[in-house]
């Protein structure tokens, strides 16, 4: 415990000008330091890759999105942002969307949607600015939605390197056991599906 | 100076005049102070009768920025009411995260990683520093000390540049999850925050430079709504504001959490119980805070590279690799996102919030619709004690009184 020190003041504290003179001063002296202030939309804030911004789809390499209109993201999404109809492809992965909204007046750039889905077709961007003329017009659909996957490379990288968990560390048991009993060669299963582009590398047993 | 009892609703005999010019006729001022004013911080709003200048009538009115959060929660589900929890005290989101995923943590048994209990407390600690550092520039711009509202801010930008590095957001941050947090603080980030805790003390002694020994902030801070030991526990009040008048509580200390019986740090406790004493007892835990926010940061060195969020199938997602290549981990995926149950129970967990003890308590049947689950918010109690420190008061003291109270509305009205 610790009790915090009052303070008396002293007599030339009391007087008050030469305080005035004390605070002067070190107004004066910080006129000389480096300046803090922003221009804001002239000087852009810097991004990186850990910034979320608005989700987007992501396009692969092949020129599809990965989705499969599981609705998961749907489903995690806090603000109730998305709007999925479902629809039969003759890809191989059987099913797409035929509407992919976003309503960015609603979403709160939260990442949910980017940590459930299970496709790595949605990621955050890093498009931070929001402004238009109507309403209706920020309700991105799925052309709007569409980001190439080159744009969000880095993005992309950094999520998969959150989920490198448990990667580079043994296996607890619980899992390897599991693992074990229905199969999988744990290690071999997901090794080098990140050497070059994790998304297409990742889709590439299903999508072709 | 006269002094009232306080007794809601009695307007107390008031000095009769002799003044035949008295334009009132012996009536009282009545004023409404917010719900815009800007030094009610927030959306308060106060109903003021007022004898000349002195207070003999106040009651304060909340529920302007009521948003029905615990009843949010019950319709959303336990994960998606993390970004709800942000919005509470919107100052130090990721305290009410942490706040939030430990109730969740009690009632499912969850046991939370070393490395990240570490984190947790080191984003705690500069919550709190950025909590108390609006409380100095809101308190101070509101006393009339403009450039204490720029120096603070100054260390502000840099912590919430530091927090935007690390989670990609400056406020409203949802980076805490059950069993741990989204993703790991890396090693850029650690120097960013150690360069920036090194000068942090510094700025501290400049504050204090600035107003401790500063005559305006002196004279009206000091004596002024003092609060003794018995009324600060039978208001239940909590936080730097139970500390100031005397009584050593600080849950970080008395029960702790997330580990914090590993760090070295004293609770700083006032004498007096007044503005001053509250203000005094805020900047001694911002030094404290920044020892904490230093001693996390080599322990996180010394547990490089270990988990950051529990191995639990029943509430943590599964790494997306496992998601990508095994039925099985699919299913966790699609089972946590849509349909996340806690076992039947229920379950409190207070933490020592920069504003006192935030509290959730949790009730679940079972399902995964949540039965119950209510936000203790220390803001509340704190906006509580508003009439019985003004009371009979100059109408000029209400400014200090409020900021150094340092509620946030967000999280009283919730
Ligand atoms: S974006 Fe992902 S989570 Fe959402 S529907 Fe498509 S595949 Fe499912
Ligand atoms: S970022 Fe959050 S709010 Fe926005 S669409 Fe995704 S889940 Fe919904």
């Amino acid at each position: 415990m610790v009790i915090v020190k009052r303070k008396e003041l002293s007599l030339l504290e009391r007087l008050y000008v030469p305080e005035i003179a004390r605070g002067l001063s070190i107004t004066f002296r910080k006129m000389f330091e480096k300046k803090i202030t922003r221009q804001y939309p002239e000087e852009p804030l810097p991004k990186t890759e850990v910034t979320r911004g608005q989700p987007r789809l992501v396009v692969k390499d092949d020129g599809n999105i990965a989705c499969v209109s599981c609705g998961l993201c749907e489903a995690a999404c806090p603000a109730y942002a998305i709007t999925i109809d479902g629809g039969e492809t003759d890809r191989p992965i059987e099913r797409e969307p035929k509407r992919f909204d976003i309503d960015m007046l609603r979403c709160i750039l939260c990442g949910f949607c980017e940590e459930a889905c299970p496709k790595d077709a949605i990621f955050m961007s890093d498009e931070l600015e929001l402004a238009d003329y109507s309403r209706e017009m920020l309700v991105y659909d799925m052309e709007k939605l569409k980001r190439p996957a080159a744009a969000m490379r880095k993005r992309i990288e950094y999520v998969h390197k959150i989920n490198d968990r448990w990667r580079s560390a043994p296996r607890p048991p619980m899992l390897a056991d599991q693992h074990g009993a229905h199969g999988h060669a744990p290690s071999a299963s997901t090794a080098g599906s990140h050497a070059s582009s994790p998304t297409a590398a990742a889709q590439k047993p299903h999508a072709g | 100076m006269q002094t009232f009892e306080y007794a809601p609703g009695l307007v107390p005999p008031r000095a009769k005049t002799t003044d035949g010019d008295d334009p009132l006729h012996g009536e009282l001022l009545k004023l409404n102070m917010g719900p815009q004013h800007p030094a009610t911080h927030g959306v308060l709003r106060i109903k003021v009768e007022l004898d000349g200048e002195t207070i003999v009538r106040i009651e304060p009115e909340v529920g302007y920025l009521h948003r029905g959060k615990e009843k949010t929660c019950e319709s959303l589900g336990w994960r998606k009411f993390f970004v709800h929890t942000d919005r509470l005290d919107y100052v130090q989101p990721l305290m009410n995260n942490i706040g939030y995923a430990l109730a969740l943590e009690a009632l499912g048994g969850v046991k939370v990683p070393e490395r990240a209990q570490i984190i947790r407390v080191l984003l705690c600690e500069m919550s709190r520093i950025g909590s108390h550092l609006i409380y100095l520039a809101t308190t101070g711009i509101d006393l009339g000390a403009i450039t204490m509202f720029f120096f603070c801010f100054k260390q502000r930008e840099t912590l919430y540049e530091l927090l935007d590095a690390y989670t990609g957001h400056r406020m409203n941050n949802t980076y805490v999850r059950i069993g741990g947090v989204y993703a790991d603080v890396d090693e850029r980030v650690q120097d960013a925050i150690e360069a920036w805790i090194d000068q942090f003390p510094a700025a501290v002694d400049e504050f204090e430079k600035m107003l401790t020994g500063n005559r305006i902030w002196y004279d009206r801070n000091y004596r002024i709504g003092a609060i003794t030991k018995e009324e600060a526990l039978a208001w239940s009040l909590n936080g730097p504001n139970l500390r100031g008048a005397g009584v050593e509580l600080d849950l970080r200390k008395a029960q702790p959490y997330s580990g914090y019986e590993r760090y070295e740090f004293e609770v700083a406790v006032g004498t007096v119980g007044d503005c001053y004493d509250r203000y005094l007892v805020r900047v001694e835990e911002m030094r404290q805070s920044a020892r904490i926010v230093k001693q996390a940061l080599k322990l996180l060195k010394e547990t490089k590279g270990a988990e950051f969020l529990a191995e639990d199938r029943r509430y943590v997602l599964p790494p997306k690799d496992l998601v990508r290549s095994s039925m099985e981990e699919l299913i966790h995926q699609f089972k946590i996102v849509t349909d996340m149950a806690l076992p039947k129970g229920c379950a409190y967990h207070g933490i020592e919030s920069s504003k006192g003890e935030l509290g959730f308590f949790v009730a679940s049947d079972g399902t995964s619709t949540p039965l119950r689950c209510h936000i203790r918010a220390p803001g509340l109690m704190n906006v509580q004690a508003i009439p019985m420190v003004s009371m009979g008061r100059l109408f000029s003291d209400m400014v200090s009184l409020i900021g150094s109270l340092d509620f946030v509305m967000g999280e009283v009205d919730r």
